[in-house]
């Protein structure tokens, strides 16, 4: 009996990280697309986003059957109920990547000085997510803390990104249009940093049990 | 063991006792029944004749204690009893030792009570005048006599059982004592148990053979582990379930994954898709490869199924650095790509000015210089044609080349002496200055080496600039230096131009002139003299290329 549920645990530990790695792929070609201002590289975002979707949807239907069948209690019922959190906040990781690959063909974004410091902010983002999927492989506490703290990090490149296109707005000659894309695709990155917030704090509860903020 | 041994002893024990019980009291109670039956037949005979002698008075005196007396007439009626009223008494004429007294004198007979509690002893005597008197004596029987012993029997029991226990764990202890201390480890140098000899010996032959085959697997294992260790690809193998079984140290370093990860899933040590893809492939028994990036490097990765009988059992994933076999493609795909540009130039110059010849659109006058043109061109297409056939020449090895004693200076010489009008016409300042070196070389490659050195520091300087050779021996080398006062090389391109075709400048290389392939000879000539190529340079103010020949 225990046999058969560790192997289901074991299972969806092993879907959990795949779709851990289908968001990071996700959001890594969203920000190659925007770096180098490529829109046909953001097409293939919203599939990788629908993959992501079914996979939540599959994920789901595991943790609920665990639950229903096996009763788990302890650890195991916090593994189970983190997993179940954890897979919306993957999920929308993937939608907001394809919101960004959607801005982005669309084609009013090209690569000038100005997405360099959204490009820096993406890299940052991205660092999130795989910290936070390497802390939830490695039940790594340490670093899912990094994680949390590291959002502080992305919160101010934010900031940086509004100066910058506050300036921006002034200037008699800007796209408005480009300008607000550019607001958008830095407030989904933001919004990606905190669902990495999320997974890092599910993490940490399915490690230690205790529920912060 | 103690138990078993406790069940026997405690067997024979119970056994010995009830068997010497049964006899004491058999033998026993028959010996002292005879003696009573015996007293009894004496006592009547003596009763008798008192009867006899005194008649019914005799019974007034009479103290009778044990002995139970009745007086029976001819007729069978009780005239006197000791125990009970005659009156209530039945007839006795047909009690056994009556009967037989009647009729021979005297008689005798034993009954047992209703209970079988007691035992009765009769013994009847016929008296002179026809009556007969008879004595009984009660005695407790066999079965009273056993139950008046059961607490002593029952202590004697528990005393038996307590030793039986006793002595169990000791016999026990001390013959499971030398067993215990058997050495196992070396079962012949044990004396214990003759019986035992045999199995010690099939013990000792058996570890033995263990030991034997333990040492041959370790050392395979040690033999496999070293091959697997020091190799420089990585390799995991998996389960058919996906979890690492083994993992080398270069695919853990390339991973970053620590020892513990034997056991854990693939995914947990790299999450590459692609990877993912291949490995499951692999599991369902397709080999697959792919190349990947890791850390910014190319791997290629295998995915081979491990079956046994047709079931997958589990993948092996080869990780092989391709890195620099990419990078040798795409120089190998620009230099093709390079050099059908380099020829194409000048060959449309050629084509056009000869279009125009032909088509006589050249004015008498012109005729000349277009004639020169072409020819300047062509002999750029033939110094390019000769680079690439000296280059490729290198690149086999430059095994049919004479190496011969010569002085690097005088070869320098007549290198500067070659170059002294390109220098002029540029007003550039060509010096040579050093000691003479001899080196054992081959002279025709120590040349170009000069030569597109010189060459270089020429085409690349300011107007009024400088350029120094100088030729030293150093620690038993010869070292060349070729310093220029030129525009320099900046730190990023510095790595690279050594490369065929590689220009700092890519829109200036037609005015300059040149190959693009002179550096890229110097640096095949200098590895085939085993000579160190070293560039020191500042933009703006100069480079300085230094070659260190081993002597």
């Amino acid at each position: 009996m225990r046999l058969k549920f560790d192997e289901q645990l074991d299972l969806l530990n092993k879907e959990l990280i795949t779709m851990g790695a289908f968001c990071e792929n996700a959001i890594a070609m969203s920000a190659k697309a925007l770096t180098e201002g490529n829109p046909v590289l953001a097409k293939a975002v919203p599939d990788l986003s629908v993959q992501i979707d079914h996979k939540e949807r599959e994920i789901e239907t595991m943790c609920l059957k665990l639950l229903l069948q096996q009763q788990p209690v302890a650890k195991d019922l916090r593994v189970v109920s983190s997993a179940l959190k954890m897979v919306t906040d993957m999920a929308r990781i993937g939608d907001q990547s394809a919101d960004i690959a959607e801005i982005i063909t669309l084609a009013n974004i090209h690569a000038t000085d100005d997405t360099q410091v959204i490009h820096d902010m993406s890299v940052a983002v991205i660092k999130m997510v795989t910290d936070s999927i390497d802390a939830f492989v490695k039940k790594d506490m340490q670093m899912a803390k990094a994680v949390i703290d590291y959002d502080d990090v992305v919160d101010s490149f934010f900031d940086k990104v509004k100066k910058m296109l506050i300036e921006l707005f002034s200037k008699p000659e800007t796209d408005g249009e480009y300008a607000i894309d550019l607001l958008m695709i830095a407030k989904y990155f933001e919004r990606i940093g905190d669902h990495a917030v999320n997974i890092a704090k599910w993490v940490l509860f399915s490690i230690t049990g205790n529920k912060e903020g | 063991m103690t138990k078993r041994i406790f069940r026997s002893i405690c067997l024979v024990a119970l056994t010995v006792f009830l068997a010497s019980v049964v006899l004491f009291m058999g033998v026993l109670y028959e010996y002292f029944s005879n003696v009573e039956q015996t007293q009894l037949k004496m006592q009547t005979t003596l009763a008798a004749q008192g009867v006899t002698n005194e008649g019914i008075d005799y019974f007034h005196d009479l103290k009778v204690k044990n002995y139970r007396i009745s007086w029976i007439d001819t007729e069978g009626n009780v005239i006197f009893d000791s125990a009970s009223d005659t009156a209530e008494m039945e007839n006795h004429l047909e009690r056994e030792e009556v009967r037989e007294a009647l009729s021979s004198g005297y008689g005798e007979s034993k009954r047992y009570s209703a209970t079988l509690m007691e035992r009765s002893f009769y013994s009847a005597q016929k008296l002179d005048d026809g009556t007969v008197l008879r004595l009984s004596i009660s005695q407790n029987s066999i079965l009273t006599l056993l139950l008046g012993m059961t607490q002593p029997i029952c202590i004697i029991f528990v005393i038996a059982l307590i030793l039986s226990i006793v002595l169990a764990i000791q016999v026990s202890k001390k013959i499971v004592k030398p067993l215990n201390e058997i050495d196992l480890d070396n079962p012949l140098s044990n004396e214990g148990y003759d019986e035992l000899s045999p199995f010690l010996r099939r013990i000792d032959s058996q570890q033995r053979q263990l030991r034997g085959q333990k040492a041959e697997l370790l050392q395979k294992e040690n033999e496999l582990n070293t091959i697997i260790g020091s190799m420089n690809e990585g390799m995991i193998l998996l389960n058919q379930k996906g979890k690492i079984i083994s993992i080398n140290p270069a695919a853990r370093k390339l991973l970053d994954a620590g020892t513990d990860c034997i056991g854990s899933d693939m995914l947990s040590l790299c999450r590459n898709l692609e990877l993912q893809e291949i490995l499951t492939k692999a599991l369902h028994g397709e080999r697959g490869e792919n190349i990947i990036r890791l850390h910014g490097e190319s791997y290629q990765i295998d995915a081979d199924p491990i079956t046994s009988e047709n079931i997958v059992k589990g993948a092996a994933l080869f990780f092989f650095n391709v890195t620099e076999k990419e990078k040798a493609e795409q120089i190998r795909r620009e230099f093709t790509a390079n050099v059908s540009h380099e020829l194409k130039t000048p060959l449309h110059s050629i084509s056009g000015y000869a279009e125009l010849l032909k088509n006589d659109m050249v004015k008498e006058n012109d005729k000349i210089p277009f004639a020169g043109k072409i020819y300047d061109e062509a002999g750029r297409m033939i110094r390019l044609v000769e680079d690439i056939i000296s280059l490729s020449h290198l690149d086999e090895g430059a095994d049919d080349m004479q190496r011969e004693n010569i002085d690097l200076y005088t070869l320098a010489e007549k290198a500067v002496q070659s170059l002294e009008p390109q220098a002029d016409t540029v007003c550039v300042a060509l010096e040579l200055s050093g000691v003479p070196a001899p080196l054992n070389g081959i002279p025709q490659l120590l040349y170009s080496v000069i030569y597109n050195l010189c060459d270089n520091a020429i085409k690349y300087n300011h107007e009024n600039g400088k350029v120094m050779v100088n030729i030293q021996n150093e620690n038993g080398m010869v070292v060349l230096s070729v310093e220029d006062t030129g525009i320099g090389i900046a730190p990023e391109h510095q790595e690279r131009i050594f490369e065929r075709f590689y220009r700092v400048d890519k829109s200036h290389s037609k005015a300059v002139g040149g190959t693009g392939l002179g550096l890229s000879i110097v640096k095949h000539a200098a590895k085939i003299h085993n000579a160190k190529v070293d560039v020191k340079s500042h933009v703006g103010k100069g480079t300085t290329v230094i070659v260190t020949f081993p002597k």
